[in-house]
């Protein structure tokens, strides 16, 4: 019996303390440096603990910055993408996974060709479009650009979990004389609302943590997105990093209750989508 | 089976397909054409409107250019040091996470906050964490007595090790989460037969979970190679790509030729010959795993 | 999907009508960057410039300047650029070669506050052989010497006026076991100031009086070489230098890591508030003190060429550079050397000490060249070589050529 606990202490708790050491560690450290003062940040030998922990790097964050608008426009341009890559990648994915037609197979090879490309090469003409458009400075040019990149992951994997429904059930349904969309909404739908949660993470953290299209297609602080709006905490001779540690770690909250939220379906849904292929 | 399409159907697989396509034709293929075309010309980012027409110069002088060649050399180092460490450590914290314990739906959500950790705060973070004369990270290894005095990491030819550092911190989780996924999709009689047979942990693991789970491996390690190829969001802010050429990858030095250089076509001629080269690259790899026999990878079977 | 497209487009309507219906006034966009995000100054300002002239809306957008540079290069070459913007000296080459700016000359000759700006300053909006300005001048810096006077007296050692003392102070001051080091060199981003400034205390140019580049002759390259050796031979620079940038530097200098900084008055409040009266100011040493020099970098205003609104937007940067919205702009947190006599001569400049040698840096002091590469090395090429001199991957000679290169090609 003792020797058990002892086994399971070194093998089970020992790497799940590790883990969550290598995972958490730097955000405990950005945490501890936001409650430094700022003349306890350069010190040596290292100071781990603040000495007098205060909070006004926070009070500052949110008082006298527009941080709580970024907080609002990374919000609705992940709301917006999470809605517009939801519809789109569930469609085209069903599509995929319940129609043949000629030149499928190429066509999916295509969407994620899409994914090569790195940003640089295509941000200029982007903003030339977006401007033609007249989408610059609007949160919808981040949500139609974010839409797109996030596109080809989702349709695959959501594919892959339309895939992993066996076909027939919809048979079933059509021979009970549902219509398509009928099919899809009462038999599909419900079955894969672990696959598009699966799926709808991933755009989350993306449209979350997207720069430079961010940064390039708008300019005006009340459009800045939190990845870009921190970014303005560095001047040209001036760093806070009490403004920017505290917006680290308010920016982690949202994610943290989000996960919380979603991780068993996540799993879920990936256990089905992901291996299929 | 899939459904005979009858005559009222035949335009609904493009009416489905029609937003997405939109999408990419908009947002993706159109820009992309632009860009092939940018890249025969001698622009300046200025005046893109006085630009010339070169032919293949830009191409001949980047494939001419050792600093081209120093970025390749260190995309291979950064490309294959990311995906190798962020697949080891997803596969220790994926199995870690597929056994029962009390918490563990806690400790699933917050493994996943590092891959939503932004780029910007990432190198932050880190760049503060790797400091020659504040960094924890200094403090930590010598009392460890691994080192004998601090290190200013990113100061360091070897400053593209720090950058790794951070990036695999970043991306581990989300090797975790799908490993996890995929273990949690193989059948539990698998392991009780493998047991019968006398198969100890590891080689359940060997034989029965590794094969399952190969192409989930396989595809996830792809994709991860594509993002890391071209995700120069670390790079850029910890370093710049120094100290001197120390640790600059292709997507910085295209993004340097573009925007402090001004050379816009030649900038999209490297960007160009960079996706060229992960296409090979992809392609290379699939034959691989897929003559292994163990991929049975349905990319384009769907 | 539907659903949402159509509430997007009501959405996008909406606001397209609401802009249009306040298009009755001239609206100027002006772009910048701020050095403290929390500090109010340009918004009053921009508020109080709204209210009195009722026909003239101006717009801010701050942009990172990190990405400043790029971000303009593109917003401009693509037409959604402002019409006016915060601007530094190393940028005027490029964006002059490209006919990008409008020569302020004309509506300089029609204000009234043109008397008041310190008269050499304007060289620094102005292009070699070119009749015109093209940056109105605003705030400026020049780069002094900040030691910490209490280990000076402590050694014994005198505040260092020449090269040779400076570096025989460093020397002394140096003490890698207890991880302190004589000079906090900047090879990092932005260190390209603090260099040009020792450069040119040592007697090195980048041009010579008719224009030709200089800046790889045999004298500077022995300047260069002078510098590298601070870190490379002898060591009293901290061994993070090659990649320390401000924040680095500051924070070594902060914790008692380092004995000088190279810097200027934005960081004075901060370091009086850190060290009392053991920080102490030097202008930069000079090789030769009889002739004393150090690196000046304006922040200007400029209209651009491509704006439809050059007439407001000129009222609106000539208005920042006018007595009283220059007084508070140069006494915020934002603030440096203001460009107005009638601002620089209040006793809460010439009675502090910081104020008063930066102010006395003024007249000696060297800015860039608004050559065609310019922005390329102060934005890369500096930092790049640099670093690699620092690795001892090139030499003086070597990196010097390589900007020299890109200075005059502007790639």
């Amino acid at each position: 019996m003792r020797y058990k606990r002892v086994k399971e202490f070194l093998l089970l708790w020992i790497p799940i303390a590790l883990w969550l050491t290598f995972v958490l560690f730097p955000y405990v450290w950005m945490f501890l440096t936001s409650l430094k003062e700022p003349s306890e940040l350069y010190t040596s030998p290292i100071q781990y603990l603040p000495k007098k922990p205060t909070f006004a790097g926070y009070k500052l964050l949110m008082e006298t910055t527009k941080f709580p608008q970024f907080i609002l426009n990374s919000l609705l341009v992940v709301g917006g993408t999470l809605l517009v890559t939801g519809t789109v990648s569930t469609a085209a994915a069903y599509c995929f996974s319940r129609f043949d037609f000629r030149g499928k197979g190429k066509l999916f090879g295509m969407f994620l060709v899409t994914q090569m490309f790195p940003s640089v090469l295509l941000v200029f003409s982007l903003f030339l479009i977006m401007r033609t458009l007249g989408l610059l400075n609007t949160r919808l040019a981040l949500i139609v650009a974010h839409s797109t990149f996030a596109l080809p992951f989702t349709t695959w994997l959501l594919t892959g979990f339309f895939n992993s429904i066996p076909k027939s059930l919809d048979e079933a349904a059509t021979i009970d004389g549902a219509t398509r969309w009928q099919t899809f909404w009462y038999v599909l739908a419900p079955l894969s609302a672990p696959g598009v949660v699966a799926a709808l993470t991933y755009v989350f953290i993306y449209s979350w943590n997207e720069f430079i299209y961010a940064l390039t297609f708008t300019s005006s602080i009340d459009m800045r997105t939190v990845p870009v709006g921190l970014n303005t905490f560095m001047g040209e001779y001036i760093i806070r990093w009490d403004l920017l540690t505290a917006g680290g770690v308010i920016t982690a909250i949202p994610i943290v209750i989000f996960f919380m939220l979603v991780q068993r379906r996540l799993v879920q849904g990936l256990t089905a989508g992901a291996v299929k292929g | 089976m899939l459904r005979r399409l009858n005559e009222k159907e035949r335009f609904t697989p493009f009416l489905l397909l029609g937003p997405a396509l939109l999408l990419m034709l908009l947002i993706v293929a159109y820009p992309l054409f632009q860009a092939l075309r940018l890249s025969l010309f001698d622009a300046s980012l200025l005046r893109p409107d006085r630009a010339r027409f070169v032919g293949l110069t830009n191409y001949l002088n980047v494939l001419r250019d050792p600093l081209f060649l120093r970025s390749l050399l260190n995309s291979t180092i950064w490309v294959v040091g990311c995906v190798t460490l962020q697949f080891t450590i997803g596969m220790l914290g994926a199995l870690l996470l597929n056994r029962e314990f009390p918490g563990r739906g806690l400790v699933r959500g917050l493994s996943l906050i590092p891959w939503a950790t932004s780029g910007v705060l990432v190198s932050l973070m880190w760049t503060w964490m790797l400091d020659g004369n504040y960094g924890v990270i200094n403090d930590i290894l010598v009392r460890l007595g691994l080192i004998s005095q601090y290190r200013p990491w990113l100061a360091l030819p070897i400053s593209l090790g720090g950058v790794i550092a951070a990036n695999v911190w970043q991306g581990a989780p989300f090797f975790a989460v799908m490993l996890l996924a995929a273990m949690q999709s193989v059948p539990q009689e698998l392991y009780e037969a493998a047991r019968i047979d006398g198969a100890g942990r590891f080689q359940q693991f060997r034989s029965v979970t590794i094969p399952l789970i190969m192409p989930t491996i396989v595809i996830t390690t792809m994709l991860r190679i594509v993002w890391t190829a071209n995700y120069m969001d670390l790079v850029f802010v910890m370093t710049g790509g120094g100290p001197g050429n120390a640790s600059i990858i292709l997507p910085v030095l295209s993004y340097i030729t573009a925007y402090k250089k001004l050379k816009v076509g030649e900038a999209t001629a490297m960007a160009v010959l960079q996706a060229i080269l992960l296409i090979i690259t992809l392609f290379v790899y699939l034959r691989l795993v897929n003559r292994k026999g163990e991929g049975g990878l349905s990319l384009y079977e769907v | 999907m539907r659903k949402s497209s159509v509430a997007l487009t009501v959405v996008a309507l909406v606001l397209f009508l609401l802009a249009s219906t306040a298009a009755a006034k001239t609206r100027v966009t002006y772009w910048l960057w701020l050095d403290d995000p929390t500090d109010t100054t340009v918004q009053e300002l921009v508020e109080e410039f709204n209210r009195l002239h009722p026909d003239i809306e101006v717009v801010t957008e701050t942009i990172p300047l990190a990405n400043y540079y790029d971000q303009l290069l593109m917003a401009i070459s693509g037409g959604g650029g402002p019409d006016a913007a915060r601007f530094k000296d190393w940028w005027l080459g490029a964006f002059y070669d490209a006919d990008l700016l409008e020569d302020l000359s004309p509506y300089i000759a029609n204000w009234p506050g043109a008397d008041d700006v310190v008269p050499n300053l304007w060289n620094t909006g102005m292009i070699p052989g070119v009749d015109g300005i093209f940056m109105l001048p605003h705030q400026y810096i020049t780069f002094y010497l900040y030691y910490r006077a209490d280990w000076f007296a402590e050694a014994g050692l005198n505040p260092p006026r020449t090269f040779d003392e400076f570096l025989e102070a460093a020397l002394k001051l140096t003490d890698p076991a207890n991880n302190r080091y004589g000079f906090g060199l900047r090879g990092g981003a932005g260190g390209q100031d603090q260099w040009l400034a020792f450069m040119v205390a040592g007697g090195a140019r980048i041009v010579d009086e008719a224009g030709n580049i200089v800046i790889n002759s045999p004298k500077a390259v022995e300047v260069n070489q002078w510098y590298i050796d601070l870190y490379r031979k002898h060591q009293v620079a901290p061994p993070s230098a090659p990649t320390d940038a401000y924040a680095q530097v500051v924070g070594a200098f902060q914790a008692g890591n380092t004995a000088m900084m190279a810097h200027h008055v934005g960081s004075s409040v901060m370091m009086t508030d850190v060290f009392g009266d053991n920080v102490g100011v030097l202008p930069i040493p000079a090789a030769d003190p009889e002739n004393p020099a150090t690196m000046g970098t304006m922040s200007g205003n400029v209209v651009f060429s491509t704006a439809d609104v050059k007439d407001a937007a000129f009222k609106f940067i000539s208005w920042l550079s006018e007595h009283e919205a220059m007084d508070k702009w140069s006494k915020s947190r934002q603030g440096q050397l203001p460009v107005l006599q009638s601002v620089a001569e209040q006793d809460y400049y010439t009675q502090n000490e910081f104020f008063r040698v930066s102010l006395e840096g003024g007249n000696y002091a060297i800015v860039w060249p608004p050559l065609p590469g310019t922005g390329y090395v102060a934005s890369y090429v500096w930092q790049n070589t640099m670093q690699r001199a620092l690795l001892g991957e090139i030499t003086s000679q070597q990196m010097l050529d390589e900007i020299a290169k890109a200075l005059r090609e502007g790639n």
